[in-house]
């Protein structure tokens, strides 16, 4: 069974220089889990230069283009938390949930994903979570409403 | 209430990049726009989580709403953003 979320590829303690380097430290981790291409990292950044993935509460969701839906093996998320904050174009991000998706499961993962953080307090939970267990527990449920 | 019925026309429905030129133009308009689909609750059409979190597809129908001095105009631009393939103009 493959999972949406791979233990693997949540890393709560990141440092990024700015917001390019966090994208790349994204792309770096679906990489390193089998997800994607190396080529699917510099899609990530153009999709970043043409529009902000901040979608609010801190948290913003790199993802590549649809160029780069060919260099994507399965879809998959990583959870990268930065404690330090990564100036996002002026607004502050401690959380990025980078996405690869090779079809449209994306627009339910989104929804599923903008209805967590629309709750304060799950929002808060991911911003500050330390255990690879707790961002498993707040996510996990999007798995479930994603599969078909 | 001004409103307008409309035909999600993205490819990929309203993810990341539809829903940000969406959001963005919303929260440019001289009155206050909500959005919904179906039954559930409206929502504010300038907040990036609340229209993310409608899951809205190509073809989803969904109900703009606003009131106020400029409510039809907005509307009508919201309306024909939406209907628009946003996927399709790339930068």
């Amino acid at each position: 069974m493959s999972e949406l979320l791979d233990p693997r590829a949540v890393r709560l303690a990141e440092t990024a220089a700015g917001r390019d380097d966090a994208i790349r430290r994204c792309g770096a981790v679906l990489v390193e889990i089998g997800a994607v291409h190396p080529g699917y990292v510099d899609t990530m950044l153009d999709r970043e230069r043409s529009i902000s993935t901040y979608v609010g509460e801190g948290v913003a969701i790199p993802h590549g283009t649809l160029a780069g839906k060919d260099l994507v093996e399965r879809d998959a998320l990583a959870v990268l938390r930065f404690p330090g904050g990564v100036d996002w174009g002026g607004e502050p991000v401690t959380v990025c949930v980078a996405i690869a998706a090779r079809g449209d499961g994306h627009v339910e993962l989104l929804a599923a994903l903008a209805e967590i953080l629309l709750d304060e307090d799950r929002a808060r939970e991911l911003r500050e979570a330390t255990e690879p267990g707790a961002v498993i527990r707040l996510l996990g449920p999007i798995q479930e409403e994603t599969k078909r | 209430m001004p409103t307008r019925t409309v035909t999600v026309g993205s490819a990929s429905g309203l993810h990341a990049r539809p829903a940000k030129i969406f959001v963005e133009a919303a929260a440019k308009a001289p009155v206050k726009v909500t959005i919904r689909s179906g039954d559930r609750r409206p929502v504010p059409a300038r907040s990036m989580l609340s229209v993310l979190a409608l899951g809205a597809k190509q073809g989803t129908e969904v109900i703009l709403e606003a009131e106020g001095d400029g409510a039809d105009e907005t509307l009508d631009s919201l309306a024909a953003l939406l209907a628009k393939d946003l996927d399709a103009d790339h930068a």
